[in-house]
């Protein structure tokens, strides 16, 4: 698929199949072309050039009642209480009014809003709008759940009690698909991810088959000043994969951290102010694919 | 899911937030009001206007206080669209298995209906306290008053929706409607009578859609006789036919949905 926005090209070349059930994750940094891809799923803008279809359908309003989504930013009437912006969802759904009650209150139980259905939406905390923008999302039982950046300024408490009601019972009969560029995050939710950089997609597999075959060890040094030609340097070092650098943190794969260290030291003596090593991990496999990290691109060497 | 039940769900949902925004709602009433006791009893008093065929300046003033409301009131309505957009509540609505144009037809029904209450309740609180005629009796008279503020509400909202759906900022809007209705309403016979004024004035009149809402409601309330105006039946023609092609253009407009302009 293509979708230019002016000369802009916000997809470019972008081809992805998702299977039904599950989690997907589409991972790249922001302007990647995500937010597009999940808007144009929603079938909330004319189609792109080339072919896309949700369902085996070409997306089409119809199509949306058996799609829900999460936005990147809430989607709330500030003016509204929590229980009449949920029967506003649910009659916009066709929720049979009938279920509307018993299905609304399943869901604010399962988010944790059990007890805040009179509260305006104003008074509500950002993660509680959060968790409230998924039970809307949920109100109509999708097949298909969109969820862009869903817990974009959601504390890591809220975070984890989200995605267990996300992926509660009913995960096995929905597809759920996750944009995100919180690559830990998607490490410990998604079945199979997909890389996106530049309106493309790079690379798509399981979190363990992308990681298959990175160096072992991730070690990230903080060393301000560090020069270029020091990392082509470092680059070359036998075990050494993946070299960047970001905010003066240099970030280096290696197949053995015990050899590399102390290397790193006699290399620079003075210059380091501090070493962390851990285990490779799906932001890894992202630079190692794409060539950049997908906060801050900065590649090196 | 039908598209009615969605316009509903819709309707009701702007009703309630514009019941919510107390402020704008009492100024939408109040403002006319202050205008009709001051302006009115003040020029009424002060300069003892004599072209005016039928009772004082003030209870002149009413037909135009009237839909000086509507045209408050359409602004505020249409200012909304803005409001779901920057909420992110217009996303949430588009979202929904419905086209556009049902989204935008349940709001724009909720504008037309704040609009005529508010109206007619401008037109309620101030008639007990003016010298009106009601020529063709009260009830008549207050069901053609009543139909004028409607079509005129319709006619409104459709020039409301037509403007937000191409300008990107809500002060942009507010600033173009203000543009466009203000001086519409000075000569609309609103706050003058039409009748002898300068002829270059008087075919800005004449092809002005909301002088033919004032004759409306002038002959509703105020005036003794059809004499000098311009008489419901041509009223009624034009609001009729302004209303349903501006309406149909509006919803024919689809807001823009992006923001793109701080």
């Amino acid at each position: 698929m293509v979708r230019s926005y002016g000369e802009r090209r916000a997809l470019d070349g972008f081809s992805l199949s998702v299977p039904a059930g599950g989690v997907f994750g589409l991972l790249g940094p922001n302007g990647s072309g995500k937010s597009t891809f999940i808007t144009l799923l929603a079938a909330m803008e004319a189609p792109p050039e080339g072919r896309l279809a949700v369902f085996g359908e070409a997306p089409a309003p119809p199509l949306r009642a058996r799609v829900g989504t999460v936005f990147q930013e809430n989607a709330q009437d500030p003016l509204l209480s929590v229980r009449e912006t949920l029967g506003l969802a649910g009659r916009l759904f066709d929720v049979p009014r009938a279920t509307l009650a018993a299905r609304q209150a399943e869901l604010l139980v399962a988010f944790g809003l059990a007890g805040r259905e009179n509260d305006g939406v104003a008074s509500l905390s950002g993660g509680m709008r959060r968790r409230l923008e998924m039970v809307r999302a949920l109100l109509h039982d999708p097949e298909l759940v969109l969820l862009d950046e869903p817990t974009t300024g959601v504390d890591v408490d809220e975070r984890r009690a989200l995605w267990e009601a996300l992926l509660g019972p009913a995960r096995a009969r929905r597809t759920i698909l996750l944009a995100t560029n919180d690559l830990a995050e998607a490490d410990a939710v998604c079945d199979q991810v997909a890389f996106v950089s530049a309106g493309r997609v790079v690379a798509t597999g399981t979190p363990s088959e992308l990681k298959r075959g990175l160096r072992r060890e991730a070690v990230r040094v903080t060393w301000p000043g560090v020069t270029d030609e020091q990392l082509a340097t470092i680059a070359t070092w036998p075990g050494a994969g993946d070299v960047t650098r970001q905010d003066g943190v240099l970030h280096v794969t290696v197949d053995d951290a015990a050899a590399f260290v102390p290397r790193l030291f006699e290399f620079a003596p003075g210059a380091i102010r501090g070493v962390q090593i851990e285990q490779s991990t799906l932001e890894d496999a992202y630079v190692r694919y794409v060539g950049h990290r997908t906060r801050t691109p900065e590649p090196v060497a | 899911m039908s598209a009615a039940a969605a316009c509903s769900a819709l309707f009701a949902r702007d009703l309630r937030s514009v019941v919510r925004s107390r402020s704008q709602l009492y100024s939408s009433i109040f403002t006319p009001l202050l205008i009709l006791v001051f302006l009115g009893n003040g020029v009424s008093e002060g300069l003892d206007p004599a072209n005016l065929s039928d009772g004082n300046f003030t209870a002149y003033l009413v037909a135009g206080a009237v839909v000086m409301t509507a045209v408050f009131s359409s602004t505020f309505s249409s200012a909304a669209y803005y409001r779901d957009r920057d909420t992110g509540l217009m996303r949430m609505l588009l979202s929904s298995p419905h086209s556009a144009r049902i989204i935008l037809l349940g709001k724009s029904l909720a504008g037309v209906a704040i609009g005529m209450v508010q109206a007619f309740v401008v037109l309620c609180v101030a008639a007990p306290f003016v010298d009106f005629e009601w020529q063709y009796g009260l009830i008549p008279g207050l069901l053609i008053a009543l139909a004028a503020v409607a079509l005129l509400n319709v006619m409104l909202a459709g020039i409301a929706q037509t403007l937000a759906s191409r300008i990107q900022t809500m002060q942009g809007f507010h600033l173009l409607m203000n543009l466009a209705l203000f001086p519409l309403l000075f000569f609309s016979g609103a706050f003058f009578p039409i009748d002898g004024l300068p002829t270059w004035l008087e075919v800005l009149a004449y092809v002005n859609p909301l002088t033919y809402a004032v004759d409306a409601l002038q002959l509703a309330a105020y005036a003794s006789s059809d004499a000098t105006y311009i008489g419901l039946a041509v009223d009624f023609a034009v609001l009729i036919a302004l209303s349903a092609a501006v309406y149909a253009l509006g919803l024919a407009r689809t807001p823009k949905l992006t923001w793109s302009g701080a």
